[in-house]
């Protein structure tokens, strides 16, 4: 018999040691490492379709393949992010995908073009590789060039992570190199551990749930 | 030419110098030498133990304990030792342990390596393959292709014999597997070749800015400055220290550049790294700088393979390198300085120099004679000299394999006796170095790499972009006079690794094969594992010879990737095979659930016993995971459209909240998927697919919306693992999700067969209630957000314990599908199966104006020849034809195939579905079933519903 009657939220990642934030069962566990890979799959996922290029995407803000921080009102703080033509994802705290979901139609209702907003933060699971040393663990599993002139910060791409669909997103937190990788939630655990097998040489470990970098970071 | 009287040889160095033991051949230290004489490492020749110094290779080691045969050829089981020293050595092919093909002058020696000789029978010294050599006559080139050939019948007895012949070691069964890795790279030059030439260049290029990949095939840097004399060797402490004083350069010792593609795209393969066998490297160079040298070409004359005929460098690499003696009393053949330095080393290292036998001044060597090593040598104007090394000096081989994988076309030069690229051909990202582009002093070659590393770095946009700035002048090297030395016209091998001879090279011209291509794969000269860079020009030079034709005329072979073999562990490199899992997953392990892999989804089978999840469903209530159904969220005002394009039935009319099951076939007519749509909203749908065709429907629809229909406004998103999707299936379905459903009425009236609601299921808001049946019993699909999708399964199983609810795996649901006669996609459909074939022939509207495959499927229907899905059942209930069991008709000809088959435990008897000719498909007919034993059923063809035809148990 289960004893869980208050819904918890899990991620498509395993968890152990666990502890809950905001109805999540996310990892406990505290690295001070200056790799680390962190579970961030509890963050809100909200996706936009919209035109390449017309005024939705201006109302957004960002192109294709870049990202930017955009205040959506009482949704908070979102990273948005030009993850494929047309195609945008919003990422916020926890809990929020409803008010950002609300505030993005609001925002594009009066583009007059055709506009679909997405919950798909239960679909997606997505973590951080944080350090310097994370272009090394992804030269083992991604074709990507992640030089400077390259990818810089704010690049977003999708691209093949340990022969996953990833979308790769450099958000680099405080100056350390830093990416979000979000994939479909079943392959989840698989892209986890991949990472973990490349990022072994190099120290990685896992910490827990980070949250968003805020803007001022 | 000198000649010294034979009372002045050396001592000889008798038996073999196990553990413990002195080490005859090895000279005092010497400066320059990579051994670590404090330390010393006991490994295993052929079951002797030996020891050796860190650095040696195991060949040195062996070398300095006095062996000289390391190997027995190819084809003749004739002894081989040292040639080459260095990797392409090919009397130095070894098993190590479980790893076969190991290069013993290559492979550094290490403590409990278990080195063995390899297809040597019954000893390396006595080995009863010699006897090949008795019958070469019979053996000459073609031989394989002229014996064996008839009677055609004894070919596998033929190949049983042959095989055991084969050249190579052995990968036991129970290897453990290696550990291979692989990763991607982007530097800005990579520079092929790590002597003194790549490493000037390297540096060059890194202090203009560029990030730089240095690889080197030896386990040092250095090239032959390694084993030259105190300039050489100062010459290149001095480079070695600017490349460790550059971060932009990444050093690959033991690596090789495997090959050259296009846009740089460059494999190398790196080893001795910690924790792995090999890496294979991907990068994608801006510049690629191939900066390799010159290999030493070996000279042809008869008895050239016999152990203690070596190369000048080879010599000079045992001397220098290891401190090793390579002989006691030496014959040198010297065409060029080199060979010269050589003499100077050998008599350093005590060894007696009987004759120098200078080829600028037209002298020359025309055999070596001995049985298991060199006794005597025999020089052109027919003297005898007693000797137990010859070591030759005739010139040089540029490997411009990486250059010709580039465009280019080298060009044989006379005057330098080679091979030389030809500038003008190799495209601008590709530039050479070093010996390879021409000669001089160290100086003007380090100056010459200097500024092709600048170049390099400059075309690689290292500094502002690709072609910034002006073009770095590089100097041009000159070409040195060497005398056209190959083969002295007295037979001996042009192809070691291949025992090729001069003579196999003449006889295939007689044959007819007189180009160098022809020849190549008549004789396999150039073939082996050193790739032709010890053999290609010999054999040029021969098949010039023998036809007539200049060098220049008759040309190279073509040199294409690999440069040098590579093992499939480094070609498989990490394996990245990913598994997709379900929320619900780590329920099903801990509930013993019966793993099953389907496609990349892992999902449970069976929990112990899928008849009893069968019966369960039928008489109570199961719940089973069914996430990995593909699921599209189609959002937009032409949904409706879309849906008409794609499946066979009509759309325009499904009301919200409705559910419509459809096919969808490609353009042949040909059953592509099928699935339920549900429509959600008024510009909402929600379409599921199979669980395997879930990411080609996708491609299938965005396909036709991006390409044929653009102006359509259609967004399509799959959400297959946004949710977490429940099957509750059985009588009591409804009474379960009763108990976990506030706001939606599951009353058979509110909410009736083929209808879709979205509410809460066990305190999770927006799930999609589908009233849908794939086991033919009342039963609901739900489709929860993915990360409650364990509470929800969980509080299904206890809210429904008193129902006797239990899951049920996915052999329960294919055996309740098949008593509901449902088909499956794949299945019981295959590539060629059109919709009229399928079973669906009620859904198909060709009134319809259009959709995908009509025209086909309006001819299909015309013809009416088509095979038909049929239910079948044997008469003898208890036998179930597997699936794939052949239908035989009247005539014995094949009728069709089953394509579904159990054991029924509702009926409790065998059923089926089954592809069947039209002329048999009528229910009552009995047919003959052949069963893969070869025996003979008879099965009577039926409904395609085994249980419930009229659908009364699922429209409750």
């Amino acid at each position: 018999m289960s004893e869980e009657t208050v819904p918890l939220a899990r991620s498509p990642i395993a968890t152990d040691p666990t502890v809950v934030v905001a109805g999540w069962e996310v990892c406990a566990r505290v690295s001070t490492a200056p790799l680390t890979l962190s579970d961030e799959t509890p963050l809100a996922k909200v996706l936009v379709r919209a035109p390449f290029g017309g005024a939705a995407r201006d109302a957004l803000g960002v192109s294709f393949g870049r990202t930017a921080r955009v205040g959506l009102g009482t949704a908070g703080e979102v990273l948005l992010v030009g993850s494929a033509p047309g195609e945008w994802l919003a990422l916020g705290a926890p809990g929020t995908a409803a008010a950002i979901r609300a505030a993005l139609e609001e925002r594009l209702a009066g583009t007059g073009e055709f506009v679909s907003v997405l919950d798909l933060t239960h679909g997606r699971a997505l973590v951080r590789l944080h350090g310097a040393a994370a272009p090394v663990v992804l030269a083992g599993v991604c074709g990507i060039d992640l030089a400077d002139h390259v990818t810089p910060d704010g690049t977003a791409l999708r691209t093949s992570v340990a022969a996953v669909v990833t979308d790769l997103v450099r958000d680099d937190d405080g100056g350390v190199r830093s990416y979000l990788l979000h994939c479909e939630r079943s392959s989840g655990q698989y892209l986890v551990d991949a990472l973990r097998d490349a990022g072994s040489p190099s120290g990685l470990e896992v910490t827990g749930f980070r949250g968003l970098v805020p803007s001022s970071a | 030419m000198s000649i010294l009287p034979t009372s002045r040889r050396a001592r000889s160095a008798t038996g073999a110098g196990g553990a413990g033991g002195p080490a005859p051949m090895r000279l005092a230290p010497r400066e320059g030498e990579v051994i670590d004489r404090k330390r010393s490492v006991e490994f295993r020749w052929n079951g002797t133990p030996y020891t050796g110094h860190p650095g040696d290779t195991i060949v040195s080691a062996l070398a300095a304990a006095g062996e000289r045969v390391f190997s027995r050829s190819y084809k003749y089981h004739r002894p081989r030792g040292v040639l080459t020293a260095s990797y392409l050595d090919p009397g130095a092919m070894v098993q190590v342990g479980d790893e076969p093909n190991v290069r013993a002058a290559h492979r550094l020696v290490a403590a409990g390596m278990d080195v063995r000789s390899q297809n040597t029978w019954p000893s390396l010294r006595y080995d009863v393959k010699a006897v090949n050599g008795l019958v070469e006559r019979f053996l000459a080139t073609g031989f394989y292709y002229k014996t064996f050939i008839k009677p055609e019948p004894l070919w596998p007895l033929y190949e049983k014999v042959l095989r055991t012949f084969v050249h190579a070691g052995e990968i036991p069964p129970d290897s453990a597997p290696g550990c291979y890795d692989q990763r991607y790279a982007h530097p800005d030059v990579v520079v092929a070749g790590g002597g003194p030439a790549g490493m000037a260049a390297a540096v060059a290029a890194a202090r203009a800015g560029a990030t730089v990949m240095l690889v080197e095939e030896e386990h040092q840097l250095g090239g032959h400055l390694r084993f030259g004399g105190p300039a050489e060797r100062a010459r290149l402490r001095e480079l070695a220290a600017a490349v460790a004083a550059q971060p932009g350069i990444e050093v690959l010792t033991d690596a090789v550049v495997e090959a050259r593609y296009d846009d740089n795209w460059i494999p190398i393969v790196a080893r001795s790294l910690p924790g792995i066998d090999e890496r294979l490297i991907k990068a994608r160079a801006g510049t690629l700088v191939v900066a390799p040298g010159l290999v030493e070409r070996p000279y042809v004359f008869a008895g050239n393979d016999l152990p203690g005929v070596m190369l000048s460098t080879a010599a000079r690499r045992l001397i220098n390198l290891y401190a090793v003696r390579p002989g006691h009393r030496a014959v040198v053949l010297t065409a060029n300085p080199e060979g010269d330095a050589a003499v100077a080393d050998l008599e350093s290292a005590g060894v007696e120099v009987a004759a120098v036998v200078d080829a600028r001044r037209g002298e020359t060597v025309t055999a070596a004679h001995g049985r298991h090593g060199v006794r005597a040598v025999e020089l052109g104007d027919g003297r005898r000299v007693e000797a137990d090394l010859l070591v030759t000096a005739v010139g040089w081989t540029a490997p411009t394999s990486l250059l010709n994988q580039s465009g280019d076309q080298p060009v044989y030069d006379p005057r330098a006796a080679r091979f030389r690229p030809d500038p003008a051909r190799m495209p601008d990202d590709v530039l050479a170095a070093g010996g390879i582009a021409g000669d001089g002093d160290l100086d003007q070659l380090v100056a010459h790499a200097d500024a092709v590393g600048r170049e390099a770095a400059r075309r690689a946009g290292a500094a502002g972009g690709a072609g910034a700035g002006s073009a770095v002048a590089v100097p041009s090297l000159a070409v040195d006079e060497h005398p056209e030395l190959f083969s002295a016209g007295t037979g001996g091998f042009v192809d070691l690794s291949e025992d090729v001879s001069a003579k196999d090279i003449t006889t295939a011209v007689a044959e007819g094969y007189d180009s160098v291509e022809l020849a190549k794969r008549y004789t396999t000269a150039t073939m082996g594992p050193t790739q032709g860079k010890l053999e290609t020009v010999n054999t040029v030079a021969i098949l010039a010879a023998a036809t007539g034709r200049s060098i220049a005329e008759t040309g190279t072979t073509t040199w294409r990737p690999m440069y040098a073999p590579i093992t499939l562990g480094a070609l498989a490199g990490r394996p990245h095979q990913p598994v997709r899992y379900s929320p619900m997953q780590p329920w099903h392990e801990r509930h013993g659930a019966v793993p099953l892999v389907a496609g990349q989804w892992i999902r449970p089978e069976h929990y112990g016993d899928p008849a009893a999840e069968v019966t369960a469903v039928r008489t109570g209530v199961g719940i089973i995971d069914v996430t990995p159904i593909g699921k599209l969220d189609l959002q937009g005002p032409d949904v409706a459209k879309l849906l008409e394009l794609l499946y066979v039935n009509k759309w325009q009319k499904l009301g919200i909240g409705r559910v419509r099951y459809g096919v969808m076939c490609a353009e042949d007519g040909v059953v592509l998927d099928d699935g339920v749509t549900g429509r959600l909203g008024e510009q909402h749908y929600l379409m599921s697919t199979t669980s395997s065709g879930a990411a080609t429907v996708w491609e299938w629809v965005e396909n036709w919306l991006q390409t044929a229909h653009p102006d359509w406004r259609v967004h399509v998103t799959p959400v297959t693992t946004a949710y977490a999707s429940i099957n509750i299936a059985g009588p009591r379905s409804r009474d379960l999700l009763a108990r976990l459903t506030t706001d939606v009425d599951l009353s058979a009236e509110a909410f009736g067969y083929m209808n879709v609601r979205t509410g809460t299921v066990a305190g999770i808001a927006d799930c999609v209630l589908w009233r849908i049946g794939f086991t033919g019993e009342l039963s609901y699909e739900i489709h929860v957000p993915a990360s409650y999708g364990l509470h929800v399964w969980q509080r299904l199983l206890d809210a429904g314990a008193d129902l006797g609810v239990r899951p049920f795996g996915v052999e329960a649901q294919r055996v309740l599908r098949l008593e509901k006669g449902h088909a499956i996609v794949g299945q019981d459909t295959d590539g060629l199966t059109q919709a009229f074939s399928a079973g669906v022939d009620e859904l198909i509207k060709l009134d319809k104006p259009d959709f995908l495959g009509k025209p086909e499927l309006v001819w299909q229907h015309q013809r009416g020849t088509h095979p038909r899905l049929v239910g079948l059942q044997p008469l003898d209930g208890s036998i179930v034809p597997p699936e794939a069991s052949q239908i035989l008709d009247r005539a014995g000809g094949i009728a069709g195939r089953v394509t579904s088959s159990r054991m029924s435990p509702t009926l409790g008897r065998a059923i089926g579905l089954a592809q069947l000719d039209p002329e048999l498909a009528v229910v009552g007919t009995h047919v003959t079933v052949r069963l893969p034993d070869g025996s003979d059923v008879t099965a009577e063809v039926t409904e395609r519903v085994h249980v419930d035809p009229q659908g009364e148990r699922q429209r409750v």
